[in-house]
């Protein structure tokens, strides 16, 4: 079994390439193999913006992260810098900035490219959407 | 070996070409999301023959074009998955 | 000594393929290649394409509400990154020649590209 990394740079919703890394990190863990972690950057970020709301007969990829993340405990990480940049921010970060709202929570995380790069060393596969 | 991959319409973005131009010709590719739409043109039928090309089937179901490309390997999720084990690296352009 | 055996480094090559300031690639391309760079991976750079419009001098990137990152192209030799590849092609079709670059870089054919893009373990396109 093999150990993968996920880079996912396309928007929920505003990109396809967003839904085809989720699809594709399923079947990788489906198959058995691991996902070191789901890594989001450039607009990638917008994945984790719990405010999406697309109506009730429509995929919520949002959602869909969150349960790859119940089932198989993947870590879903954000770069901060490009999250912060795109308006989604967790607690911490509206707290820092002096804002009064935030869009981001648990299971997903706030982290560094940093993570991107240690996850990239630690897998046997980077594959980007 | 890499396996490129390309999510985007030739006609929108020159991913394609870009890869076309600098991938080794050993090399595979994979047509993903609206990158599936350039195999409708001869332009890039043309310019793909003789390489290895592999389209994500869901993407191309979904756009009602299976009859069009039953000449190429459809694969699903899981195979995609093998393909990105068995080749070296994959590269998303 | 002890060697941490879990790390291991690898050849890491980011390729900007699209013009800069009209969207955020090409500086968050370099955002990841200099944090690889810190992190000791063998960073190389590869512009094609539009990508090679990165590298022109004298830019003022604030003139249209963008962050300056041009500048920092300056800093890859403090972070250790040695190989940066421009595609003599794709600056011959903008009519450009390694003076007019920001950077010293080292001029190269589409096959040398495709012969780096082989060696490396892993690309990141942006």
């Amino acid at each position: 079994m093999s150990k993968f990394i996920i880079q996912v740079n396309g928007a929920a919703y505003a990109s396809s390439a967003s839904y085809n890394a989720y699809r594709f990190a399923k079947a990788a863990l489906e198959s058995g193999h691991e996902i070191e972690r789901v890594f989001f950057y450039q607009d990638g970020v917008l994945n984790t913006n719990t405010l999406n709301s697309p109506a009730s007969d429509e995929f919520n990829l949002t959602d869909a992260w969150v349960s790859l993340n119940q089932q198989y405990e993947v870590q879903l990480v954000n770069c901060v810098s490009a999250a912060l940049r795109r308006g989604v921010l967790s607690q911490n970060e509206a707290k820092e900035n002096r804002l009064s709202h935030w869009n981001m929570e648990k299971p997903f995380e706030m982290g560094g490219l940093g993570e991107l790069v240690t996850g990239i060393e630690a897998a046997d596969r980077v594959v980007s959407f | 070996m890499n396996l490129h991959h390309i999510q985007t319409s030739a006609k929108q973005d020159n991913a394609l070409a870009c890869c076309i131009k600098y991938m080794d010709k050993q090399d595979s590719v994979l047509l993903s999301g609206n990158g599936v739409n350039s195999l409708l043109l001869s332009q890039w039928r043309e310019r793909l023959a003789d390489i290895r090309v592999m389209l994500l089937k869901d993407d191309v179901e979904a756009r009602g074009l299976s009859k069009r490309f039953k000449d190429y390997p459809l694969i699903d999720y899981d195979t995609f998955v093998k393909e990105s084990l068995t080749h070296d690296k994959v590269i998303t352009w | 000594m002890i060697v941490d055996e879990q790390i291991k480094m690898k050849k890491v090559a980011i390729l900007f393929r699209r013009a800069p300031h009209g969207s955020p690639h090409g500086r968050e391309a370099l955002d990841l290649a200099l944090l690889s760079a810190s992190f000791e991976q063998e960073v190389s750079l590869i512009f094609v394409d539009d990508g090679v419009l990165n590298l022109v001098k004298d830019q003022q990137p604030e003139l249209i509400g963008a962050k300056d990152y041009i500048a920092t192209f300056g800093a890859l030799p403090l972070y250790d990154v040695e190989t940066v590849l421009v595609c003599e092609e794709s600056l011959l079709e903008y009519g450009l020649d390694l003076t007019d670059l920001t950077i010293e870089a080292d001029m190269v054919s589409p096959s040398l590209i495709t012969e780096q893009l082989s060696k490396v373990d892993e690309v990141l396109v942006f």
